[in-house]
C-alpha cells in the first residue's frame, strides 16, 4: 500500500504536496537566477519592471570576466589531462597489480575526497608560500589535481574491473608487450571510463573554489574565485548573466550525459 | 596455427628464466609509484606539515589547543557549527524522505522530471545558488516581500546575515544528498510487505511508523552522517549567507590565516575539524558501507 502511488490514499495529497514543495523550493532560484539575468533594473527587482540584455553584454564585453574564464578553462585542462594520466596507471596497478596492500591503496587514493577542503586549502598554501609558488598557475593546477585524482582512479579502476583480464593476456600471447597490450586494446575497451573520468576532473576543478581562493592571486583568478570577489563586494546583475550561463551549461551538460548513456546501454 | 602460436607463447612463457629483478618490482606496483608520490609530496606532506605547525608556532607546546578549547569566543564557533550541521541534517532528513519517496511510486513522467530538478539544482555551480539565496533573502527580498504582500508578517523576517539564512541556503546544498542515499534503499523495498501489513490489519499510519521507517532508517542514517559531515566543514555558503556572530570552524579557520596569521591557532583549528571529520566518516565506513549493506 504504502508503495503504490494508487493506493496510498490520503497519504498521497500529502505526499504529492511536500513533494511539491520540495521541488519548487530546489527549482524556484535556478528561475531567479535566469530572470535576473534578464531583469531591466540594476536593483535586482522582482518581478522585474522590464526585460534587457544589456547585463548579458555587459559582461561579454568585461575583459576581467573573460580573463577568469579562459584561467578556469586551462587549469581544468591541465588538470584533466594529468588526472587521467595518473588515474590511469594507478588503475592498472590496483586492478591488476598483485602486490600485498592493494586495498589499502585504493583507499590512500580517496583520501582527498574526505579532507574538508579548507583544510587542504590552507596546508596548500602555507607550502606553496613557503616554495614561493602562492598564486602561480601551478600552484592552481596541483592543488586541484589533487582534488580530481580520486574521482579519477573511481571511474578508471571501476572500468578497468569490468574489462576482461584475458584481453590482455590474449593480446601479449599474440606478440604485444604489455604496456603495448594495455595501450591497443584495454583504452579503447574502458573509453566509457576515461570519459567519465576526463569529465569529472574537470568539473571538480571548474567548481571548486575553496581551495582555489588560496591559490588566486589578484592577477590569476578562476571563474569561481572572480563570482566570491563580486559576491563580497556587492549584488550585481553581472553575477545573475555568469549563473544563468553556468546553468545552461549544467543542463546542456545533463543532456549530453543522458545521450551518451543511452548510447552506451545499447 | 592459432593454437599452435599460443601453445608456443605459453611454452615460452614458461621456459623464461626466473625474473632477475626483485620480486616487488615486478609485481605491478610500478605504475601507482607517480600518482602515489604525487599525493604524498602535495597532499599528505602539506597537511602534516599545517598540523605540526599547530604545535610548534609560536613555540612548541599544546597552548593552541588550550586557546581554542578554553576561549569562550572559539567554542560559540564551535557551537555554532554543530547546530548549524544538526539543524541542516534533520530538516534534510525531513524534506528528503518525502521528495525520495515520491520519486520511487509517481508515474514515470513525474518522477523523472522531478529528479532532473534534483540533479540539475545539485550539478548547479555552488556560487550561482549561493547567489540566488543572497538575492531572496534580504530584507527587501523576494520571501519577505511575498510575506508582508500575503500579511502573514508586517515587519520582514532577519533572514539574511542570520543562522536561519545559513540553515536555508545548506539545506538547499545538502537536499539532493538525501534524496540520493535514500533512492537505493527505497528501490530494495518490497511492496508485497505493506500488502502484508494491510493484511494484517495496519493502518496506513501504523505502516508507516512500523514497517516503512524501520526500513529506510538505515538509509536516513548513512545520508544523514555524510550531509552531518559535509556540513561541519562548509565553508562558502555561511560566509556569505551569515552574520559574524555565526561563524562556523571553517569560516573561523580562514579567517585566522587570511587576516590573523596565526597560523599555529588556524592548524589547530583544522586538526579539530579533521579529527571529528575522520572520525565520523570511521563510523560511516564501520556500520553504513554498501558492501555491509549487502552482505547484512
Amino acid at each position: 500500500m504504502l508503495m503504490d502511488f494508487a493506493r496510498l490514499g490520503w497519504m498521497r495529497w500529502l505526499l504529492c504536496a511536500t513533494a511539491g514543495a520540495c521541488t519548487l523550493f530546489l527549482l524556484a532560484p535556478l528561475v531567479l537566477l535566469i530572470a535576473l539575468s534578464f531583469d531591466s533594473s540594476p536593483w535586482l527587482q522582482f518581478p522585474p519592471p522590464g526585460w534587457t540584455l544589456q547585463w548579458y553584454a555587459q559582461v561579454f564585453h568585461d575583459p576581467d570576466w573573460l580573463a577568469s574564464f579562459i584561467t578556469s578553462l586551462e587549469v581544468g585542462s591541465c588538470v584533466t589531462v594529468l588526472s587521467v594520466l595518473l588515474g590511469l596507471l594507478c588503475g592498472f596497478a590496483i586492478t591488476r597489480g598483485q602486490f600485498r596492500g592493494r586495498e589499502i591503496l585504493r583507499g590512500f587514493f580517496l583520501t582527498p575526497m574526505i579532507l574538508p577542503s579548507i583544510v587542504l586549502g590552507i596546508a596548500l598554501y602555507s607550502a606553496f608560500l613557503w616554495l614561493h609558488i602562492a598564486g602561480s598557475f601551478a600552484g592552481f593546477v596541483i592543488a586541484h589535481l589533487v582534488l580530481a585524482l580520486p574521482f579519477s582512479v573511481v571511474a578508471i579502476t571501476g572500468a578497468l574491473e569490468q574489462t576482461d583480464k584475458s584481453l590482455e593476456d590474449a593480446a601479449m600471447l599474440c606478440g604485444a608487450g604489455l604496456w603495448e597490450a594495455r595501450v591497443r586494446v584495454i583504452l579503447p575497451a574502458i573509453r566509457h571510463g576515461l570519459f567519465g573520468a576526463a569529465l569529472f576532473s574537470f568539473l571538480t576543478s571548474w567548481d571548486e573554489v575553496v581551495v582555489a581562493i588560496f591559490m588566486a592571486s589578484p592577477t590569476l583568478q578562476t571563474l569561481p574565485v572572480r563570482m566570491l570577489g563580486e559576491l563580497r563586494q556587492d549584488l550585481s546583475p553581472d553575477i545573475a548573466v555568469v549563473s544563468s550561463l553556468l546553468v545552461l551549461a549544467t543542463a546542456l551538460l545533463m543532456g549530453l550525459a543522458a545521450l551518451f548513456q543511452k548510447e552506451s546501454a545499447r | 596455427m592459432a593454437d599452435a602460436i599460443a601453445v608456443k607463447g605459453v611454452r615460452a612463457a614458461q621456459a623464461a628464466p626466473p625474473p632477475p629483478a626483485p620480486r616487488r618490482l615486478r609485481n605491478g606496483f610500478a605504475p601507482a609509484v607517480p600518482g602515489l608520490a604525487f599525493l604524498l609530496l602535495c597532499f599528505m606532506l602539506p597537511v602534516l606539515a599545517l598540523l605540526l605547525r599547530s604545535l610548534t608556532q609560536p613555540q612548541w607546546g599544546l597552548q593552541n589547543y588550550a586557546a581554542l578549547l578554553a576561549t569562550s569566543t572559539y567554542a560559540n564557533v564551535l557551537f555554532n557549527t554543530f547546530a548549524v550541521a544538526g539543524l541542516v541534517t534533520g530538516i534534510s532528513a525531513l524534506l528528503g524522505l518525502p521528495l525520495a519517496w515520491f520519486l520511487a511510486v509517481a508515474p514515470r513522467f513525474w518522477s523523472q522530471l522531478v529528479f532532473g530538478i534534483v540533479i540539475l539544482s545539485m550539478w548547479t555551480n555552488l556560487l550561482a545558488r549561493t547567489y540566488a539565496w543572497m538575492v531572496l533573502l534580504q530584507d527587501t527580498g523576494i520571501i519577505n516581500n511575498f510575506l508582508i504582500w500575503t500579511g502573514i508578517i508586517q515587519n520582514p523576517l532577519p533572514l539574511f546575515g542570520t543562522m536561519a539564512g545559513v540553515v536555508i541556503g545548506m539545506v538547499y546544498i545538502m537536499l539532493p544528498f538525501m534524496v540520493l542515499s535514500l533512492r537505493g534503499p527505497l528501490a530494495a523495498l518490497d511492496a508485497s510487505l505493506f500488502q502484508a501489513a494491510s493484511l494484517c490489519g495496519a493502518s496506513r499510519v501504523q505502516a508507516f511508523t512500523q514497517v516503512f521507517l524501520p526500513l529506510l532508517a538505515p538509509g536516513l542514517a548513512a545520508g544523514g552522517l555524510i550531509i552531518f559531515v559535509m556540513s561541519l566543514g562548509y565553508y562558502i555558503t555561511p560566509s556569505l549567507l551569515g552574520g559574524a556572530q555565526d561563524m562556523m570552524l571553517a569560516e573561523l579557520i580562514a579567517q585566522l590565516v587570511q587576516t590573523l596569521l596565526n597560523w599555529g591557532l588556524a592548524g589547530a583549528a583544522s586538526f579539530l575539524l579533521l579529527v571529528l571529520t575522520l572520525s565520523l566518516y570511521a563510523v560511516q565506513i564501520r556500520y553504513f558501507s554498501p558492501r555491509r549493506g549487502k552482505e547484512g
